[in-house]
């Protein structure tokens, strides 16, 4: 079982460090803005940075303790950091750069071997190149795999998408998720919401120096209503699917989601083939009974887990199989009288899914 | 221009000199120039102060401390004769001067091209197993190899232009310490010398343009070696 424990002080100048969390997801998020202190969080997890006071542990193993003046340095941790802007070491090669860490192990501690990650990532054509030769998105992408070769226990990112354009965003996230399904687990550190629930869905909240959160988001959403993290958030649904059947007439694809079927816009995958959809919470609509005679074609029957009231509109999570969040007006969950445990239809647009990897 | 065989001496000797001193400085001036750009420690300030003494202090100074040191009657210099070593009126003598004497320029040197190495990617090669000593040798002394490169050949121009430390620990002995810049204060003073110094002087120029753009060119291999000046993208 994965179990990081985070009780930690520390003092740097005027900006004062007091964290406590205890992780047990083996993805999640650490959300917080710029000069909140993740990045600290994180170098202190990494052991680049010693804390003054405190305990950290992981799966058992203490990593630090104040007390006992015990701190286990950086490289015998086994932890894994992909840093914002790569630090690929550029007098390496490609292939060089992704070795580094994998050389440092004995064989029976290698989890991965050089060719598979090569190709989960892509980045076969650059191995005989130098850093200097590559793009942002490249570089991210090798120092994803010289993190993933070296097999930590733990992976940590320090905002690895934030020195890159929105297009190379959308090109290194499905990565990321690859590298998630691979196994290992993660704390992705973002100060873009978005990002991290595209990864996973358990929070780490940090606000000067503090941890104010930690849970499901849409746990934390409901705790804390006015909490400004939220604000602006464009909440999107993502779920995998397998391609049934792409209609070439009618220019439309048929996917299954869990049990149940859903109609897409043309897909950009074979039948058989997985593919990410999403869609935006608001985007999906909510009916107590199935309706004839209208557009949408997708009405997936579920139960609703909670209803999360904010300031702006209401948030409607259910269990269609796949858990799906509807964003709705706050007065409409009044009217329909919309409570946990209700058995109700969402309805979704075929035209407002999207193909977020593509 | 053929050269007498006073002048090859010369020439020879100061070459002989240089080199020597710049190989002893080298792995000092590495583990200084490491020690002042990337650790904190107490008494910082002051050994910053005292590798950089040679460099302000008028060059008698530390050749009159290397005498008392390091000649036949010096404290280290006694201890050292018991094992056959002697540095005064010898040509070791003029390269330990020398050393001494192009210390800061080496250091300072070392110490920018290392500052320059972004911690984090130090920081990177920790996380990715690499203990301090591997870290300093596959990552922070490959990085830095430019700057000392540059650190060497400024600290062997300097030694061939020692003089004042030089002729205070070891005297001008011809053929043992007499290196170029003190067969050229010999030249000028003797009478008819003027034509004689000139040759040097102008034999002092070429060599010292030589050594500067060897260390350019070197500069550029070794730059584009390690892919940090990009020549092809």
């Amino acid at each position: 079982m994965f179990d990081l424990t985070v009780d930690i002080r520390m003092q740097r100048g005027s900006f004062t460090v007091a964290m406590a969390a205890n992780i047990t997801a083996p993805v999640s998020g650490v959300f917080g803005h710029s000069g909140s202190g993740k990045t600290t969080l994180l170098h202190c997890i990494a052991g680049l940075v010693k804390p003054d006071r405190g305990l950290m542990s992981l799966n058992g193993e203490t990593l630090f303790d104040g007390g006992q003046k015990l701190f286990i340095p950086p490289h015998r941790r086994h932890i894994g950091l992909v840093f914002q802007d790569a630090q690929l070491f550029p007098h390496l090669s490609v292939r060089n750069n992704l070795l580094y860490g994998y050389q440092r192990l004995r064989p029976s501690q290698r989890r991965f071997e050089l060719g598979p990650v090569v190709e989960l990532l892509e980045i076969g054509p650059l191995l005989d190149r130098r850093p200097g030769q590559l793009s942002g998105g490249e570089k991210q992408r090798v120092a994803l795999g010289r993190a993933l070769l070296y097999s930590p226990q733990l992976l940590l990112f320090d905002e690895p998408l934030a020195a890159l354009d929105e297009r190379l965003k959308k090109q290194i996230l499905p990565f990321l998720r690859r590298v998630r399904d691979v196994g290992i687990p993660m704390l992705y550190i973002s100060h873009s919401m978005d990002e991290i629930l595209y990864l996973t869905d358990t929070v780490t909240l940090v606000d000067h120096g503090r941890i104010i959160g930690h849970g499901s988001y849409l746990g934390l959403l409901a705790q804390t209503d006015s909490a400004e993290f939220a604000d602006g958030l464009d909440l999107r649904n993502v779920w995998e699917v397998t391609i049934l059947e792409n209609n070439r007439q009618f220019g439309y694809s048929v996917a299954a989601l869990n049990n149940g079927r859903l109609i897409l816009p043309p897909a950009p995958a074979d039948e058989g083939k997985k593919v990410n959809v999403s869609v935006r919470a608001g985007q999906v609509a909510l009916s107590r009974q199935r309706i004839e005679g209208i557009t949408i074609q997708n009405q997936l029957p579920g139960k609703i887990l909670q209803v999360i009231s904010r300031r702006h509109g209401a948030l409607v999570e259910i269990d269609a199989g796949v858990v799906m969040v509807a964003e709705v007006n706050g007065k409409t969950v009044e009217d329909l009288n919309l409570r946990a445990g209700d058995m109700i239809l969402c309805l979704i647009k075929a035209q407002s899914l999207e193909y977020p990897d593509s | 221009m053929t050269l007498t065989q006073d002048e090859i001496s010369a020439v020879a000797l100061s070459i002989k000199v240089a080199t020597w001193a710049t190989l002893l400085s080298c792995p000092f001036a590495i583990a200084v120039g490491w020690l002042l750009a990337k650790k904190q420690f107490p008494g910082k300030p002051i050994m910053d102060a005292l590798v950089h003494l040679p460099l302000v202090l008028p060059p008698v100074v530390p050749g009159y401390l290397l005498l008392v040191l390091f000649g036949n009657q010096g404290f280290i210099g006694r201890w050292l004769n018991e094992f056959g070593i002697s540095f005064a009126f010898s040509w070791r003598g003029a390269a330990l001067a020398s050393a001494v004497m192009s210390f800061p320029l080496m250091v300072r040197s070392v110490r920018l091209s290392m500052v320059l190495i972004d911690p984090r990617l130090e920081g990177a090669a920790r996380t990715l197993g690499a203990e301090p000593l591997a870290v300093f040798f596959t990552v922070t002394l490959p990085l830095a190899l430019p700057g000392i490169f540059a650190g060497l050949i400024l600290g062997f121009s300097r030694c061939l232009g020692e003089f004042g430390a030089t002729i205070t620990f070891v005297g001008n002995i011809a053929g043992e310490t007499r290196t170029l810049p003190l067969a050229i204060y010999t030249a000028s003073h003797i009478p008819d010398g003027e034509a004689e110094a000139l040759r040097l002087i102008v034999l002092s120029i070429v060599i010292s343009l030589l050594a500067l753009f060897t260390s350019d060119l070197l500069t550029r291999r070794v730059e584009s070696r390690l892919g940090l000046r990009s020549t092809d993208v």
